[in-house]
């Protein structure tokens, strides 16, 4: 960690109102920098004396990025002691601002930026990904760099349907996932720093096949992991969390050919939650627990304001329910499972799952917290997708009748 | 729990106005902050929130000492009645060290007093306090309203309503003219203190 580093953690733990709050009481003169991995940019916030003087979240500066930062309920801070020279544009004070900050959250003025209300989000996620929705990743941990490349604007790192086991981060730039069809390029996500290409599928699966292209946006630079290293720390977990790693990967495909097929629009939800009854309704937060199906089928719906939208298919040996080490913006929060009538399901614990996270190297831990913003953010994109699909053909109605 | 700080030696506590709304938290507030002027430190914030409004300011109560050596500042504030306002309301019930609970004195709002209080004990709960533990001070409030003919409690009524299993110390007041709003604050500041010195085996 940097050494100037004086106070870091997570918002989740310690929200922005008590981080002003010790701040305050501390006197310290430094900036505060938050990272949320739902937003493009990080926050910044100066502070002199303990007194927030300066703002700034993407290009809002002063008073107005300051409360909008109290919306970034998730994601991690970093306050480090430095001399502050930025202008002076905040002069309220410092209890005057939580205060007021807190009631916006309230009052639904300030937006919270988080996975527990992708839902909410999934509307002006569509112009969001056109300009700048790019998942970054957690801080990269060379120790698993094994070598770095370079790719420039335009070129194809990975293509889909090609086998291909490397798995790379992203050490600087940009890279979108597209899917390519019979009509043409499909744009699944953009991902940036620190997130990474190719899927957990590659280390275990010899000659894994490419799930998807992926197309280096400006410069790029990748660095290589030691698939070696990672597939090793793979081969040593128990059974129960690679099952569970693969579920999600699973998971993870299916959401992006999912975009391809509501793209094409060939999805009958009717027909698929036909003869299902909902095992876990989505927004029912009271039952954490997490489950894995024994027989039958089940699927995760999430409910929009065009309708239900089946997002993925699970079958036998999948994982379902509340994982409480990681927001995949699913369900319970942001989805339903529905159940076929034959379905067999049992209770995960999910504490030793939990305990073997913990025991990750970074660099697995980080792929894995990845490769769960990018299903959140995949959801809603899936979810977007359809609502502009009916848009289009709403247009094409209108243009007929006239 | 109150806030050491160390730099400044100085101990910060959280006194909190709790109460339906319109019962005059704000206007108690605003009271205080009027004629003790002296001792508020700071600035008064207030933030308009829907039906209430939030009041924060610091205090400096003269006249109850130091603890260790360390001067003694109080955060008061109120805390807006709406449901929606929960973000607002945990920051401001976090850590809290003393509650003056503000009931209505009039007619009609028996059964306000009563939802608040419940929702007192519901919200100190989520926080794993205990309103049977945590220094509470009971005001009756817009006592002055009798002289106008509106139809009030009588304080045995009030007491049996909200105080008879807390039996905590309670004032009648009114907050507009100012009766009762010194003698509850400074109670409670008593009983925070009283408390605080309980908690820490301060006091032999």
């Amino acid at each position: 960690m940097n050494e100037s580093v004086a106070l870091s953690g997570s918002l989740g733990f310690l929200s922005l109102g008590d981080i002003i709050q010790l701040l305050g009481s501390s006197g310290s003169t430094g900036v505060l920098r938050l990272i949320n991995r739902y937003a493009p940019d990080p926050g910044f916030i100066y502070f002199i004396e303990g007194n927030p003087i300066n703002a700034q979240n993407g290009d809002v500066e002063g008073i107005d990025a300051l409360y909008s930062l109290f919306g970034w309920v998730n994601g991690s801070f970093e306050f480090t002691r430095e001399a502050i020279l930025a202008d002076k544009r905040i002069n309220k004070s410092r209890m005057g601002i939580i205060l007021e900050g807190m009631k916006l959250l309230d009052d639904g003025q300030v937006k919270k930026i988080g996975p527990a209300n992708a839902a909410e989000k999934a509307a002006d996620m569509k112009r969001l990904l056109s300009k700048s929705a790019i998942v970054k990743g957690p801080l990269v941990d060379y120790m698993y760099v094994v070598d770095e490349e370079d790719f420039f604007d335009g070129e194809h790192i990975v293509e889909e349907g090609k086998h291909g086991s490397w798995i790379w981060v992203i050490l600087e730039g940009v890279v979108d996932i597209v899917k390519e069809v019979d009509s043409g390029t499909i744009p699944i996500i953009r991902i940036g720093d620190g997130s990474f290409i190719g899927s957990m599928a590659s280390f275990l699966l010899q000659g894994h096949i490419r799930a998807a292209t992926a197309v280096a946006v400006g410069n790029v630079q990748l660095g290589v992991l030691d698939s070696q290293r990672l597939a090793q720390e793979y081969a040593g977990m128990s059974l129960e969390f690679r099952t569970f790693l693969t579920s999600l990967d699973k998971r993870m495909k299916q959401l992006t050919d999912r975009i391809v097929e509501y793209h094409d629009g060939n999805v009958q939800t009717a027909e698929i939650l036909k003869d299902k009854k909902a095992i876990i309704r989505q927004g029912n937060n009271e039952e954490r627990q997490l489950y894995v199906l024994k027989q039958g089928r089940a699927s995760v719906v999430r409910h929009t304001e065009n309708g239900p939208v089946v997002l993925c298919h699970l079958y036998k040996g999948d994982f379902f329910g509340d994982v409480p080490f990681l927001h995949l913006g699913l369900e319970p929060e942001g989805a339903s499972i529905f159940g076929s009538e034959n379905i067999k399901i049992a209770k995960i614990e999910a504490v030793s799952l939990q305990k073997e996270y913990n025991r990750l190297s970074t660099t697995f831990k980080n792929i894995v917290d990845n490769m769960a913003t990018c299903m959140s953010v995949t959801a809603d994109i899936v979810c977007s997708s359809l609502a502009s699909k009916k848009e289009v053909t709403a247009d094409k109605n209108g243009r007929q009748e006239t | 729990m109150a806030i050491f700080n160390l730099k400044k030696r100085e101990i910060e506590c959280k006194v909190v106005y709790y109460g339906p709304g319109r019962c005059g938290k704000t206007t108690n507030l605003e009271y205080v902050f009027k004629s003790y002027k002296k001792q508020v430190t700071g600035e008064m914030v207030s933030i308009n929130t829907e039906g209430d409004r939030t009041l924060f300011f610091d205090f400096l109560p003269i006249g109850l000492g130091k603890i260790k050596g360390c001067d003694i500042r109080v955060q008061l504030y109120t805390v807006p009645g709406q449901v929606k306002y929960s973000s607002t309301r945990k920051l401001v019930l976090r850590g809290v060290d003393g509650i003056v609970f503000v009931a209505d004195s009039l007619e009609v709002r028996r059964e306000k007093n009563m939802i608040s209080l419940k929702d007192l004990q519901s919200n100190l709960k989520e926080y794993g306090k205990s309103i049977f533990k945590v220094p509470l001070i009971m005001q009756y409030n817009k006592r002055d309203l009798a002289d106008e003919g509106i139809p009030l409690m009588s304080i045995e009524q009030m007491d049996r309503d909200l105080n008879r299993q807390l039996k905590v110390p309670s004032f009648p007041g009114s907050a507009v003219k100012g009766t009762g709003v010194g003698v509850t604050l400074k109670t409670c500041l008593m009983e925070t203190l009283k408390s605080l010195q309980r908690e820490f085996k301060w006091a032999k």
